[in-house]
């Protein structure tokens, strides 16, 4: 009769353990998941390479915000880097499916011909043109 | 004023493009479009104008100019002469500029005008043509008249 009890008890203290250990696991996923879904959003002094149709572009900035799967910005100080030309600005938005990014914000464009200082620009990279806004001065390299 | 002579040599011989509104940077079609209150330098000669499309080629992993084409209100100064016309276009590779269109040559000591002015730079020599008489003038310069 006793043992029948000691064994009741055994059994319950098994059940009582793996369900503390169940509901232990269950607590411990839950803050993972949260800090994994904000590194999606944003992240603080990132650089990556994208590579699309026109190459490989260098990217980076004191903060990515990622708005959807298809369009990111640029917050703060960023640029954008390919063989043809290295683009220093701020605020850039991207659109990474239709390859185009942009800002209305002071930029500075380095290419082979020279340096170029802008008021804001649009780079339609899958067509290979930059519209440069505003009042523009582009030195010429000797 | 080793200094002062290399800075001022330099800031001098300083090529550029000014735009008022825009510039276009063409990558798969080579050219630069620069729109409203236009200003080009280069080594021989300052140009404005009211929009200008410049072709370049890529060359030993650099980009040069070949062809300037200004478009409306075109003022080109080189040395003491002021070319104005309604559409100019320059080529690198002879140094000449063409202008057509109600075309104006002006020197210290006189102004011609004209339909067409073509100015040879390297050769200093300035060939104005009439549209009315169909006339050809060719300008000499007083050093080459000096010649």
């Amino acid at each position: 009769m006793t043992d029948y009890f000691i064994k009741k008890i055994i059994n319950s203290l098994i059940i009582i353990f793996l369900t503390l250990q169940g509901i232990i696991y269950f607590l411990n996923q839950k803050p993972l998941t949260e800090n994994f879904s904000q590194k999606k959003i944003t992240v603080e002094n990132f650089s990556t390479i994208v590579l699309s149709n026109s190459g490989i572009t260098k990217i980076g900035s004191e903060k990515l915000n990622k708005i959807d799967d298809d369009n990111i910005y640029l917050e703060g100080e960023s640029h954008l880097e390919n063989k043809e030309y290295k683009i220093y600005g701020r605020n850039i938005s991207i659109n990474l499916s239709k390859e185009i990014s942009s800002s209305d914000e002071y930029v500075e464009i380095i290419n082979r011909m020279g340096l170029l200082k802008a008021q804001g620009f649009q780079n339609l990279d899958y067509d290979g043109k930059i519209f440069f806004k505003g009042k523009v001065e582009f030195v010429i390299s000797k | 004023m080793v200094l002062y002579l290399f800075f001022f040599q330099n800031a001098h011989s300083e090529s550029y493009v000014k735009a008022g509104e825009s510039l276009i940077w063409d990558s798969e079609n080579k050219t630069y479009t620069a729109n409203v209150d236009v200003e080009f330098k280069n080594e021989r000669f300052i140009a404005f104008a009211d929009k200008m499309v410049a072709n370049y080629i890529e060359e030993n992993n650099d980009e040069i100019f070949t062809i300037i084409e200004l478009f409306d209100n075109v003022i080109i100064k080189y040395e003491e002469e002021i070319f104005k016309g309604n559409y100019a276009i320059y080529t690198r590779e002879n140094n000449i500029i063409k202008l057509i269109g109600d075309v104006s040559i002006e020197s210290p000591t006189r102004i011609l005008t004209g339909n067409e002015l073509i100015a040879d730079i390297d050769n200093n020599k300035r060939i104005l043509n009439s549209a009315d008489k169909e006339s050809l003038v060719e300008v000499l310069l007083e050093n080459n008249a000096n010649d």
